[in-house]
């Protein structure tokens, strides 16, 4: 069966939408062959282009394209095994099925390909944003689907994206609740290899000017909210990657530096909250102060210095509960191997802020007073809080704090940690977020990029490890507000645009809700979530039997429901002036004479009408007569029906 | 062997449909016109296509259900409901058909001869992509149009000289998306006469069959009144002497004949050679050329005769006879 140009089209608009879908997770060059080999279709099918002609070993030629098509996406991608290269093969081999296409099955095919490359979207990218695309591409399927399926040509393309739509949109309901109920199992059968990308925010290492780079990227990191009250936005430490290693310039995290922790004791009332991590590819989660309990069976709370971190780097968009105590104390002393790892320094580095800091030791009677004095020595001395540092040396410490006496959070934190190791006082670089941006419309809080911050912990022997901030003295009002307000001048301009247009961030807000809605109540709906909803509703120890029966109950209400509506409505013909006329005659007789049968001529029913009432017979008869000349004859003009309409009027029983 | 497999499924295939049509066959019984298609009577079964879109759906199921990809999921929830629905559309496409009329067109063998399917569409919507069939017939597609009526066209090929008996007509839908077909039996006789092929070495038949040979011209309008017979099945209205009717007389239909010229009488005994069929033939093609000629001409056949007459109507009795000759049936 030859398809028509325009089952051809809407197949191949279909392909191309879900080329479109997949473009950003496909190489350029299957991209670009599957649109030229849309586009070739297109023309082809409209008669602007000559179509191929087969030819012999036509066959073999394209399964020679075919086999160095998968080779070479073998070799770009070292594998077939993986949503990427799964994808770029789909791309090409919908291409050369669109090249050789001549049936309607092949457009049939084609529609299975896009409906494919949707999947592959669909695994790729979940977000609300691309909601509306995968519905708008599977409505466009589906009108496909039927346009392929009309033989005669006699459903238009509107009549048929009309009868898709309103199909899809009574599956609606069925959908909703097969989402909610259809039961699912935790786990994978099979793994998906996804790409290498790179990692964005913070990373385990820190240099003079690292920090700063991420203060004027305003994307989020991830979302937080609170069980109860949000806290002051001067407390939301959001801890991240911890540094103990220091060369004199660059801050690491040195993962071989182990030691026996301490004990620690937690003081006060937990505090509960829920954090949404964006894919940030790396492998920790972040969490405020000291976390005591985290929903992620993989989390693993490093007791040496509390960093929250898990197996595998953070790819998806991922959720956890956490609980935290923002107040702890040590019990028991920092073990001998500790105190030499955390107060470790290169000895030829940073000569004048060594000396300023033993210096400082030696007038102070303790290590709290010394850190304490150190403080004061950053807030006296004229520093200033900017992006924007200008140079630096490999001596990033002095010429913080004594040359250019400018810097970011980073600076003073490394600069202030330097310090305290070097008059022996164990000290540590924290990184991470402070503060975050309340989303009134979502109830949450968002923590961005320019959110990073620096600080450090120091070892003091009546508390243990303690936050010290020196950013907070050098720039207090960035403790309690973000970095877009302090420092809008060094931003980009549309960042702060977007931050300074009142009605911009309100909707930028709303929007952001909503995606948070869909991150966690569509997306991450899962099997535990499906348990939760039973509970709610009543149900004492759900299971995925109950499941199952609501899932069944509900496919039978809504078949039912379908059934009902899609009855066909029974076109009510009006009778014809004629035919009431006459229906009005027999009503009349009725009342003298037996009724009508359903069956019943009229010629055989004036008959009985006149042995039922001989005085009647002519008329009747003649009645009869009138009314079979008029429908089934062929002469029934105008003035006959008004005659015969009289004839009826007069007939008084 | 990917042949041998199709050929092992083609004929699995046969065999259930067989079974199918005779369960049915026993299930239904006779039928009499005008048939409403009831849901009764109405079987579906998804296409081929049908089938293939229910695996990509189960794929993607799959891959929802293993990546907990909530998106697939909702995707293919929505394609599932779309399915069931397309199943629903299918089925009530064909559900309310009601088959009025079914008239058959004889033919010449070689020829294809014509069953016309009278179809109504009392829902208030149209119903597109009807298809009618029979055993041995291409599917003849047809568009009945809200609250109305449409025929469908089904050619069926004569092979031999004969009657081709039609005991069921399948009426058949896959409309809107072709991921289903919907159809139903109709056991329904109706018979299709293959008339022999026009064809011989003769161009006129031998002066003993005949009585005379001056050609005659036939014009319209050389008709002249012959009188009312009574009705039958198939007569036109506008044959109907609508009068007579009125004055009590019964359904009379006026007739014509075209004025008496030439009487000539083809026998089959007469027609030279041995092979039945090759004689059959030529009397066909005798036939043929008198009625293109506007002669009056008669046939006998054996022991029965039909006296020499005119018109169409006469040319179709006498090829009817021609093609039931020797099958024991009357004519």
């Amino acid at each position: 069966m030859i398809p028509s140009p325009r089952t051809t089209t809407a197949a191949t608009l279909v392909f191309v939408a879900s080329v479109l879908l997949v473009a950003a997770d496909a190489p350029a060059w299957c991209v670009a062959i599957a649109l030229a080999a849309a586009a070739w279709r297109i023309l082809v099918a409209r008669g602007h282009v000559a179509s191929l002609k087969p030819f012999a070993g036509m066959r073999f030629l394209l399964g020679g394209i075919t086999a160095a098509l998968v080779i070479a996406v073998a070799a770009s991608f070292q594998t077939l095994n993986g949503l990427a290269a799964g994808t770029a093969l789909l791309l090409v081999m919908g291409a050369l099925k669109l090249v050789e296409s001549r049936s309607r099955r092949d457009e049939g095919i084609v529609i299975g390909v896009a409906l494919f490359m949707l999947l592959a979207s669909a695994l790729a990218t979940q977000s609300l944003a691309r909601a509306p695309l995968y519905l708008l591409a599977v409505w466009g399927a589906c009108a496909a689907i039927a346009l392929i399926a009309d033989r005669s040509g006699a459903l238009a393309p509107r009549a048929a994206l009309r009868l898709s739509g309103r199909a899809l949109a009574m599956s609606i309901p069925l959908a909703a609740v097969c989402f909610l109920v259809f039961p699912r199992f935790g786990g994978q059968f099979w793994a998906l290899q996804r790409g290498q990308q790179a990692t964005t925010g913070l990373s385990d290492e820190m240099s003079p000017g690292s920090i700063s780079k991420l203060a004027n990227e305003y994307d989020p990191v991830f979302r937080v909210r609170f069980e109860g009250p949000p806290l002051a936005q001067s407390a939301l430490y959001w801890r991240g990657p911890v540094l103990n290693d220091f060369d004199g310039f660059t801050w690491r995290r040195d993962r071989s530096k182990l030691y026996r922790a301490s004990h620690i004791e937690m003081l006060g009332p937990p505090v509960r909250y829920r954090v949404t991590l964006e894919p940030t590819h790396q492998p920790w989660l972040f969490s405020l102060d000291t976390v005591a309990r985290v929903s992620r069976r993989d989390a693993f709370l490093s007791p040496q210095d509390r960093q929250l971190s898990v197996n595998d780097p953070i790819t998806g968009t991922v959720s956890y509960d956490a609980e935290s105590h923002l107040s702890t104390r040590d019990s028991g002393s920092l073990t001998d191997l500790g105190r030499r790892y955390e107060t470790t320094l290169p000895l030829d580095r940073n000569p004048r802020a060594r000396a300023l800091a033993l210096d400082l030791r030696a007038r102070a009677g303790s290590d709290a007073e010394f850190s304490r004095a150190v403080l004061a020595w950053f807030r006296e001395n004229g520093l200033e809080y900017t992006l924007e540092p200008g140079f630096t040396t490999l001596d990033s410490v002095d010429t913080t704090l004594f040359d250019s006496k400018k810097g970011f959070c980073g600076h003073f934190a490394s600069s202030y940690a330097m310090m305290m190791r070097a008059a022996g006082v164990p000290a540590r670089v924290v990184t991470g977020y402070l503060g975050g941006e309340w989303n009134p419309a979502g109830g949450y809080i968002i923590v961005r990029q320019s959110d990073a911050h620096a600080w450090t912990e120091v070892w003091l022997e009546e508390s243990g490890w303690t936050r010290i901030d020196p950013t907070a003295v050098v720039a207090p009002e960035r403790l309690t507000r973000g970095i877009f307000d302090l420092l809008p001048e060094s931003l980009p301009a549309t960042s702060t645009f977007l931050h300074n247009s009142a009605m911009l961030r309100r909707l930028d807000h709303l929007w952001d809700g909503a995606n948070q809605w869909w991150q966690q109540r569509v997306v991450e709906f899962n099997e535990r979530a499906q348990l939760n909803m039973l509970r709610a509703l009543g149900i004492d120890s759900p299971s995925w039997q109950h499941l199952g029966w609501a899932f069944a109950g509900a496919l039978l209400l809504w078949i039912a429901w379908i059934s009902l509506t899609l009855r066909r409505g029974v076109a009510r013909i009006r009778p014809d002036r004629i035919g009431r006329a006459w229906i009005r005659a027999t009503r009349k007789l009725a009342r003298v004479a037996p009724a009508r049968a359903p069956a019943e001529g009229p010629m055989e029913y004036a008959r009985r009408v006149g042995e039922h009432r001989p005085d009647l017979a002519a008329r009747i008869h003649a009645l009869a007569t009138h009314y079979t000349r008029l429908r089934f004859g062929r002469d029934g003009s105008h003035q006959d029906i008004v005659a015969f309409e009289r004839e009826v009027r007069s007939l008084a029983l | 062997m990917s042949a041998a497999v199709r050929e092992v499924s083609g004929t699995l295939k046969a065999n259930l449909r067989r079974r199918l049509g005779t369960w049915a066959r026993r299930r239904q019984g006779d039928d009499r016109l005008p048939i409403v298609i009831n849901s009764r009577r109405v079987y579906i079964l998804p296409t081929r296509a049908g089938l293939a879109f229910a695996a990509l759906l189960l794929v993607m199921l799959l891959a929802g259900l293993n990546y907990a990809n909530s998106i697939a999921m909702l995707i293919t929830f929505l394609l599932s409901g779309f399915g069931m629905i397309a199943m629903h559309l299918t089925h009530r496409n064909l559900v309310g058909v009601t088959l009025r009329a079914i008239a058959s067109v004889d033919a010449f063998v070689g020829e294809h001869g014509r069953l016309l399917v009278t179809l109504d569409n009392s829902a208030d919507t149209a119903r597109l992509g009807m298809e009618c069939e029979v055993a041995g017939s291409p599917r003849a597609a047809v568009d009945l149009p809200a609250g109305g009526s449409a025929r469908a066209d089904i050619g069926l090929s004569l092979e031999r000289r004969g009657r081709v008996a039609v005991d069921r007509i399948t009426l058949s839908t896959t409309f809107p998306f072709g991921l289903f077909r919907a159809w139903t039996y109709v056991h329904i006789k109706v018979g299709l006469l293959a008339w022999p092929v026009p064809r011989g070495r003769h161009e006129t038949p031998p002066e003993a069959a005949s009585g005379g040979n001056a050609p005659a011209v036939h014009r319209v309008g050389d008709e002249e009144w012959a009188g009312l017979r009574e009705f039958r099945s198939g007569d036109s209205p506008r044959q109907v002497a609508w009068g007579a009717y009125a004055r009590g007389r019964g359904l009379l239909v006026k007739t014509y004949q075209s004025p008496a010229a030439h009487h000539r009488l083809f026998d089959l005994a007469a027609v030279p050679g041995a092979d039945l069929e090759q004689r059959l033939e030529q009397l066909s093609a005798w036939i043929v050329g008198a009625h293109a000629r506007g002669e009056r001409f008669g046939v006998r056949l054996g022991d029965q005769m039909l006296p020499p007459d005119g018109g169409n109507e006469h040319r179709t009795r006498c090829l009817n006879g021609l093609a039931l000759f020797g099958t024991g049936e009357s004519w």
